[in-house]
């Protein structure tokens, strides 16, 4: 099968959006909601689930739409076509401060597993389906749940994550602790567990949790320094509405009032 | 091996992090793997190492050692059937573990999803003994409060009838009932429906149409003690205590409050209710018996109440429904009024006939 080869360039530093070149005749999905302009002779089309190719009929249509539903997406994809005579410009922008990163899948065997949620476009062809979690212990602590996404196909993809991200190629044995729910994506040749923090003390005082999340080489990764809910924590907590300081650097502390006198520097 | 060579990565030893695409092919008892990029490779089986790994084990590692580091060659799942068939013995012990996987994964999914249902079924059990607990420890003020409030709703809902021949009737049957000290209070609601309920605090309501609809005396009698029970035995607390723990275990289970466990709660409250329906039927035939009252009374007013029900063609399943069927209380009182002993009755006095005459009255 195919892929349509697009052309793109990404904009911006924190906030970023990826403008795509489509020739005539291209096309491009994209996650509904995350279109941002997109230039005349462009044709957008909405479908029921992934579209990619290999769904044939209205019951494969059906469990492409339920994987979708199950990594919390939309059930419908966007499709933009390009039907004009010269080259057109489509562009999607990331919906929360972080990172567009292009990945050409052909670079990286034709699959790559990466956090649900994170995919923002695509080359026609490349399609969308779940990486159910096998291991329990990963599904339940690993920071990731039991639903990651499988994009497939030899195509470009632009996954987004919160913050800066980081790419790494793992040795074989090669091994990294995350902090889990930093993990964004990864070749399907990685091995994804976990690992207990160690100590009861780091476990409960160090901030991390109870368990690292570990990768194993040989292959690539993506991790993402600022998980989207770790922001979201920190922005409630410091709300007005849910009776925080607006001050940074609280801890415990703060609650009883003796953070509020030591952080007064006013 | 007559199938085109299969896709892997190479990783020689080293630590080249990237790794070179190469094809795999058997030739022999060994292993060949063809480079683009440089010389190709052979290598014996009894030399290689076989395990499942990467994400959900989906890849096989072969490697085989030089020096102090090893080479090693991944080789996707959906790639792999071809090797599989010129040499399984390589894949044992790596399919064994992929097996142990699946089981611990299957074990643990029937954990997670067993543990919350039987810590509820836990709960269910011990239900009841907890409830009559919390009900021993509720002060009668509080019940009282809560029967002004029915009270109040009662007479918001429409009007009472506080004097005439049908209200004093109510009364002297009441009084007669009642046990002296007991704290009983009897209120006669004007409605078209055939109806008494005890609420908290011995507040009982009787509906006009009862009245209306009953024969004798002794049929109001026979109702009213009925109510008394239900007031002795404090029912309506223990429903109330009950509801609340239902909803609170059902709402552990669902999450929030869903459709069906709204459902599974109200059967279960419903199935309590007709047991303490039946519970207070025995009681008020105590009662009857204590106070020289006809007992036959009450079987003739459940008789009427399921000719009304004939006649109307309406009524729950027997599931669905707060009271057991008509048909089978009759059914259950006559079997221990059989058992008993005939005691003397004493006819109330009251002429039924001028009350009914006075509620029929607009």
């Amino acid at each position: 099968m195919a892929m349509d080869v697009v052309d793109y360039e990404i904009f911006g530093h924190e906030m970023q959006y990826v403008e795509v070149e489509l020739d005539p005749g291209e096309a491009a999905i994209g996650e509904a909601g995350v279109m941002m302009y997109m230039q005349d002779g462009i044709q957008m089309d909405t479908i029921f689930g992934d579209g990619s190719a290999q769904q044939g009929g209205f019951f494969g249509k059906l469990m492409g739409a339920g994987k979708r539903l199950l990594t919390g997406e939309s059930l419908f994809t966007t499709v933009y076509h390009n039907e004009g005579n010269g080259k057109r410009r489509v562009a999607f922008a990331a919906p929360y401060p972080g990172k567009i990163v292009p990945v050409d899948l052909t670079t990286v065997g034709g699959t790559l597993i990466c956090q649900k949620d994170s995919f923002l476009a695509a080359a026609k062809g490349v399609s969308l389906g779940i990486a159910f979690q096998k291991k329990l212990g990963v599904g339940l602590f690993g920071g990731e749940g039991f639903i990651m996404q499988k994009l497939e196909g030899d195509g470009m993809a632009f996954i987004h994550a919160g913050g800066t991200l980081m790419e790494k190629t793992l040795a074989p044995g090669e091994t990294l602790r995350v902090d889990t729910g930093c993990v964004v994506a990864f070749q399907p040749s990685v091995d994804f567990d976990i690992q207990y923090a160690g100590k009861i003390k780091t476990a409960l005082f160090g901030g991390e949790g109870l368990f690292f999340a570990t990768l194993t080489g040989p292959g690539k990764i993506w991790l993402q320094s600022l998980p989207l809910s770790r922001l979201a924590d920190r922005i409630v907590m410091a709300s007005r509405a849910a009776g925080g300081g607006g001050k940074e650097g609280g801890s415990l502390l703060s609650g009883f009032g003796l953070g509020a006198v030591l952080g007064d520097d006013e | 091996m007559s199938d085109a060579p299969l896709p892997a990565r190479y990783y020689p030893p080293g630590g080249d992090a990237h790794g070179h695409p190469v094809r795999l092919a058997w030739d022999d008892g060994s292993l060949l793997i063809l480079r683009d990029d440089g010389p190709g490779l052979r290598v014996p089986q009894h030399a290689l190492t076989v395990e499942a790994r990467g994400f959900n084990h989906e890849q096989w590692a072969l490697s085989w050692p030089q020096d102090d580091s090893a080479h090693l060659l991944m080789v996707a799942d959906r790639d792999i059937a071809p090797l599989k068939r010129v040499a399984p013995g390589l894949f044992q012990v790596g399919e064994q573990h992929r097996r142990a996987g699946r089981r611990r994964l299957g074990a643990g999914l029937a954990l997670l999803v067993l543990l919350p249902l039987v810590l509820a079924g836990l709960l269910l059990l011990f239900l009841d003994p907890v409830v009559d607990r919390v009900v021993d420890h509720i002060p009668p003020e509080v019940e009282q409060q809560i029967g002004a409030v029915v009270l109040a709703r009662t007479r918001a809902e429409g009007p009472l009838i506080e004097d005439g021949p049908a209200h004093a009737a109510l009364q002297a049957i009441a009084t007669r009932l009642a046990r002296p000290g007991e704290k009983l209070d009897f209120y006669l609601a004007q409605r078209p429906t055939i109806n008494a309920f005890a609420a908290p605090g011995g507040v009982v309501v009787v509906h006009s149409a009862l009245l209306k609809e009953a024969r004798s005396a002794e049929e109001v009698a026979g109702v009213l003690a009925h109510e008394i029970a239900h007031v002795e035995l404090r029912h309506s607390m223990h429903q109330l205590a009950r509801a609340a723990g239902l909803r609170l275990i059902v709402a552990a289970l669902f999450g929030d409050y869903g459709t069906l466990g709204g459902w599974a709660a109200q059967l279960g409250e419903l199935k309590f209710s007709r047991d303490a329906e039946r519970e207070a039927d025995l009681r008020a035939l105590d009662r009857l018996a204590e106070t020289g009252i006809d007992p036959q009374g009450l079987l003739a007013f459940f008789e009427t109440l399921s000719r009304q029900e004939g006649a109307d063609g309406l009524r729950p399943p027997a599931l669905f429904s707060t009271h057991p069927a008509t048909a089978e209380r009759i059914e259950a009182l006559r079997a221990v009024l059989a058992r008993r002993p005939q005691s003397a009755a004493q006819a109330i006095g009251i002429d039924w006939q001028n009350v009914r005459t006075a509620l029929a009255a607009p």
